[in-house]
């Protein structure tokens, strides 16, 4: 099962003041490498650490330490979107996607040493599909693994907006995976109080949903979501508006994602993990 | 416009299901805002539902039978009221020559079709039918249709028995004209061959029935050639037997106090000269109700459900399958 996660290599661009030693530029002193200064033993009692040169050199004859940073552990968090649209997929239902790259992310924090927890919510956050941060994967893959086979009702993704509640206090990694498709309104006031936290979108978008809809034909469809009904006549110039439609939505979301410095990572077709860690060194700097 | 199976209406409301739950085979999109408004695409869907709709309303009311009522219209015309009493006595199968030979037309056969060119030449008469061998068979009541009329006359030909019981015949062929309003002209065309003895009762009732209901009487005697003749002056009974069934008739037939008329007919050509008398002397003008049938619309509702289903298989035609 794990041996067939893809991983992806990701960092951050910021310093977090985790105590848990790990691999990320932190704040928290400690035994790492990063040197960032001298201060008496009185204050940092380590003897370790004693800096002979600084001592010898000190006029008021006292002894120094030298300070330095530790790496530490960052909490990595996957928000997934349960709600019905992501139950919507003609090869593989968007929820199986999501649950594909939240195992990837798993296994990514696990490889990292990094805690990884999981929040799941539809019309509200869903607290049997919480996992919360764990420097053991286990139980998010497991998690992950059921959500797999989940098929979401019609449920409405709502409860986006209580999602920050969740997080902890401390900035975070946090994937929010969704196909947004969710009122502009509902999205930024989510955003805006996610903000505390490294945001990483991950829009899972399928073609079948406007670029490989059929060429001509009558059907009636379903909102998973509200259970809406509407009879469409697919013919050349209203798929046309279709596409039209979902650029412009892919416009707008860019547009919004960047106004909060959230570059989103989107997913159409296969996940490719490689891409996800080409994301990391294009958008956020080591 | 009234209903046959008025009380099939009540599942009207049944027409109104396909706007309650919405089509089972439904595609479903991950959110319905991401598409365009699409208006011809909402008239379709508006289209499918009320032609579903329409669909089940048809069918219920072609299920109802709607029609307009029959209606009556008074006419006059030419012609009689006329009951015709056919002997089906097997003897009727016989050829005028007798039974020995097989030469020439039956005579049931011969008075068929005469009768049949009768009922044809007549404008507008109405016309009943009785046939009778041992007992009197109601063929049909007194009607303007002479499709019918002619379709009864057809169906008299086929297997008989060998009694005539003419007594039962004229009762029964007096009964058509009960309860029918008196047009003035009425006849009753008696065509038997030979004879029947009639007990002194029904003799009573008929001549009682006839003078009641002014019913004329038209005997046409098939004989065959060397039988008895009604009309023989010379024959002299034997005064040790009871007189031959004919004459005994015929005698009766005399005293009754309606318009009475005897013709003999040896072969088809006589038969044709007294079916043309009767049809000479029963011309007088006759009022009489024309009916004129309630239209039935329940064929053209199932027509009009029909021609939608299709319609709605076309849109299934079209329906997207490569989807999903």
């Amino acid at each position: 099962m794990i041996e067939n996660i893809k991983e992806f290599s990701y960092h951050i661009g910021w310093r977090n003041r985790g105590r848990h030693p790990g691999r990320h530029a932190s704040t928290q002193r400690g035994m790492g490498m990063e040197f960032i200064g001298h201060t008496t033993l009185v204050a940092y009692p380590d003897p370790r650490r004693i800096d002979l040169r600084q001592t010898l050199r000190d006029p008021m004859e006292q002894v120094f330490v030298r300070l330095f940073n530790q790496k530490s552990a960052t909490p990595v968090f996957v928000i997934c979107d349960l709600s019905g649209s992501m139950n919507f997929g003609a090869k593989e239902r968007k929820i199986r996607k999501a649950a594909d790259i939240a195992e990837s992310i798993a296994q990514s924090a696990n490889r990292n040493g990094d805690p990884f927890g999981f929040i799941g919510f539809d019309d509200f956050v869903r607290e049997d599909w919480i996992s919360m941060a764990s420097f053991k994967s286990q139980r998010a893959i497991e998690l992950a693994e059921r959500l797999k086979e989940y098929h979401p009702g019609p449920v409405s993704s709502v409860g986006i907006s209580e999602v920050w509640r969740f997080l902890p206090r401390e900035r975070s990694l946090v994937f929010l995976i969704s196909d947004f498709h969710m009122p502009m309104q509902q999205l930024e006031e989510s955003l805006a109080n996610l903000l505390r936290h490294h945001i990483v979108p991950v829009v899972l978008w399928d073609a079948d949903e406007y670029r490989n809809l059929p060429e001509n034909g009558i059907t009636v469809v379903t909102d998973p979501e509200t259970s809406a009904r509407r009879t469409l006549f697919l013919r050349k110039d209203f798929r046309n508006r279709i596409i039209e439609s979902f650029e412009a939505r892919r416009e707008a979301i860019y547009k919004l994602f960047m106004q909060f410095d959230m570059p989103p990572f989107y997913v159409e077709g296969d996940f490719d993990a490689e891409r996800l860690t080409e994301y990391f060194h294009q958008f956020v700097a080591a | 416009m009234s209903f046959s199976f008025p009380w099939l209406l009540w599942l009207v409301p049944l027409a109104l299901l396909p706007l309650v739950f919405q089509r089972a085979h439904s595609k479903s999109y991950s959110w319905l805002d991401m598409l365009p408004a699409d208006p011809l695409s909402d008239l379709i869907g508006m289209i499918l539902k009320v032609l579903a709709v329409l669909t089940l309303l048809f069918i219920v009311l072609g299920l109802s039978a709607p029609h307009t009522n029959q209606q009556e219209v008074e006419r006059i015309g030419v012609g009689a009221q006329i009951g015709l009493v056919l002997d089906r006595s097997a003897s009727m199968d016989d050829p005028f020559s007798g039974s020995a030979q097989n030469v020439g037309e039956t005579k049931s056969a011969a008075a068929a079709r005469l009768i049949t060119q009768f009922v044809q030449s007549r404008q507008n008469d109405l016309m009943g039918m009785i046939t009778f061998s041992n007992s009197a068979m109601y063929v049909l009541p007194l009607t303007e249709n002479k499709e019918a009329m002619i379709a009864a006359v057809r169906a008299t030909a086929g297997n008989a028995l060998f009694q005539t019981n003419i007594g039962s015949g004229l009762t029964t062929g007096a009964g058509l004209f009960d309860n029918i309003p008196d047009s003035g002209s009425r006849a009753m065309i008696l065509l038997s061959d030979g004879g029947g003895r009639i007990s002194a009762d029904t003799q009573q009732k008929i001549r009682d029935w006839f003078d009641k209901l002014h019913i004329s009487l038209y005997w046409i005697v098939l004989r065959e050639p060397d039988g008895i003749s009604i009309f023989d002056k010379n024959y002299a009974p034997n005064p040790d037997k009871a007189l031959p069934p004919e004459i005994e008739l015929y005698e009766f037939f005399k005293t009754m106090k309606t318009p009475f008329n005897a013709y003999e007919a040896e072969n088809p050509k006589s038969l044709q000269l007294a079916i043309d008398d009767i049809n000479r002397k029963e011309k007088k003008p006759i009022k009489y109700l024309e009916k004129i049938p309630g239209k039935d619309f329940s064929n053209i509702c199932f027509l009009i459900a029909a021609s939608m289903i299709g319609l709605l298989l076309g849109v299934k035609y079209l329906e997207v399958k490569t989807w999903h």
